[in-house]
């Protein structure tokens, strides 16, 4: 294997320094604010409020999101961004817990320096915890790049993701724990927890695809902890 | 019949997140198992839907402990409510949960069609959950179970404010919570605690309101210790 170094000299699979802050904002029921480099994304979360908006199914709760960006008007990319930010935020919340009401999910884009929209689901995920709202599990998104001679990068800047062929922003459910002792952790096991959401820019090949599948589920159980890590901080810090 | 106690899960007292598998229920047969909040049953499994600590009382009892910002209200729960509107039937109150309460115009003590307490929008009403499940707004009342009315109705005059729900647990908690005592011991004040997330404080002067508020507010993260020494600091800068 090669020693293919990036742009700004981290390994192909070393992800930039992460943090995340619980609860900067005071009005908003939950809130996160979360960093990957120089991508900064800040997620609020209001909600369960009473009341569906029209033509939303009223036997389940239901999810608005809405995504500002740093600068400029609200375009498309915005509004694909929101839908693909709803689809996935349905997917991990309990929607039957609390029929006929309506949380808002509004994100804020602080700064832009590649993989936005991983880095948007985290935050959405971490706010969506610190305010409390059932979930089935967490949420890990990670962006990941394929390099000409076939690499694969982990957590793209922009220049980055202007170089390369292809790109693809990958959502996984988080590693749990588990009082089951039956069953052994093996590398299968961790591929049978499932993808989420999979958003691809450009052209790669199937091999490729995969791969990026494979190096993101193994970092997700880093960012995993980390999140982990970060909510209890947080919570102990409140109650103690 | 001997009744085999079930194993208590290797996670009691430690930090949960969503979807952390909590307890294996294919090993257990004819045992009954109590789920509070945070706990949802997934085939074989119990996992949690919420961040937190998961507490277990014995014998048979598991939940998660989270503070939140919102409330989600269950029954023989004492919360404050604000009026937001009228109806005929009901007045139908604010408890910060997910749909608006009702409080029937005959759930006080001796009510009757011709003394209907006259509450304008905006009134602070110290009540009782009644009713809560997840689909139909919750019922509040402002009687006890033996339909008295134990301090329950309309709360005049002082200043309310916000905490979250891990806060209004803690003040309630017995033995006194360490912040009221040491405001106890020097000054006198009324105070009522919602668990819904609101706390509502009253005294002859309103230095006193404001010191106690303050107090309150800022000891959500402290330890008793702590709170014993700020409530120190802020009476000295009061005298």
């Amino acid at each position: 294997m090669e020693d293919t170094r990036r742009a700004d000299g981290r390994s192909p699979n070393q992800l930039r320094p992460f943090s995340c802050t619980g609860n900067p904002l005071h009005r908003a029921h939950g809130s996160a604010r979360w960093a990957q480099g120089d991508t900064v994304v800040l997620a609020a979360v209001y909600g369960p409020k009473p009341g569906t908006r029209k033509g939303e199914n009223p036997e389940k709760a239901s999810i608005e999101v809405v995504w500002k960006p740093k600068t400029g008007q609200i375009g498309r990319q915005e509004k694909e961004y929101e839908m693909i930010l709803k689809r996935t935020l349905q997917s991990i919340c309990m929607l039957t817990v609390h029929p006929n009401t309506t949380t808002s999910v509004v994100l804020q884009v602080v700064g832009d320096d590649g993989s936005l929209l991983p880095c948007a689901i985290n935050a959405s995920c971490a706010a969506l915890t610190f305010a409390g709202i059932p979930l089935k599990h967490l949420t890990v998104a990670i962006g990941c790049g394929v390099m000409e001679n076939g690499t694969v990068i982990l957590d793209t800047n922009t220049a980055e993701e202007q170089q390369l062929k292809s790109f693809a922003h990958l959502v996984f459910p988080n590693s749990r724990k588990s009082v089951d002792s039956k069953e052994p952790k093996e590398k299968d096991e961790e591929f049978e927890r499932g993808l989420i959401t999979s958003v691809t820019h450009g052209v790669m090949s199937e091999d490729d695809y995969f791969n990026c599948i494979e190096r993101g589920l193994a970092a997700s159980s880093r960012i995993s902890d980390f999140m982990r890590k970060t909510l209890q901080k947080e919570a102990s810090s409140v109650d103690a | 019949m001997e009744s085999r106690r079930p194993p208590p899960s290797p996670l009691v007292d430690s930090y949960v997140v969503p979807g952390d598998v909590v307890l294996d229920l294919s090993e257990m047969t004819n045992q009954t198992i109590k789920l509070g909040t945070g706990l949802r049953q997934e085939c074989d499994t119990i996992q949690a839907t919420s961040a937190g600590m998961l507490r277990l009382s014995k014998p048979n009892k598991y939940w998660v402990e989270s503070s939140q910002k919102r409330y989600i209200p269950s029954v023989e729960d004492t919360v404050l409510g604000i009026v937001v509107d009228t109806k005929p039937d009901n007045f139908v109150v604010d408890i910060k949960g997910p749909n608006l309460a009702f409080l029937p115009v005959l759930a006080f003590e001796g009510g009757t069609r011709r003394n209907i307490p006259k509450f304008e929008i905006g009134t602070l009403i110290y009540a009782r959950v009644v009713k809560a499940n997840s689909i139909m707004n919750p019922e509040l009342s402002c009687m006890d179970v033996t339909g008295k009315a134990a301090e329950f109705g309309e709360l005049k005059g002082g200043y309310v404010f916000d905490s979250s729900t891990g806060m209004s647990r803690m003040l309630l908690s017995s033995p006194t919570c360490p912040v009221l005592e040491a405001l106890g011991k020097k000054l006198s004040f009324e105070i009522a605690v919602g668990l819904n997330g609101r706390v509502w404080v009253n005294a002859p002067a309103a230095d006193t309101v404001i010191l106690v508020s303050n107090a309150i507010m800022r000891s959500e993260s402290l330890s008793g210790i702590k709170q014993r020494a700020m409530v120190e600091n802020l009476l000295e800068r009061l005298s």
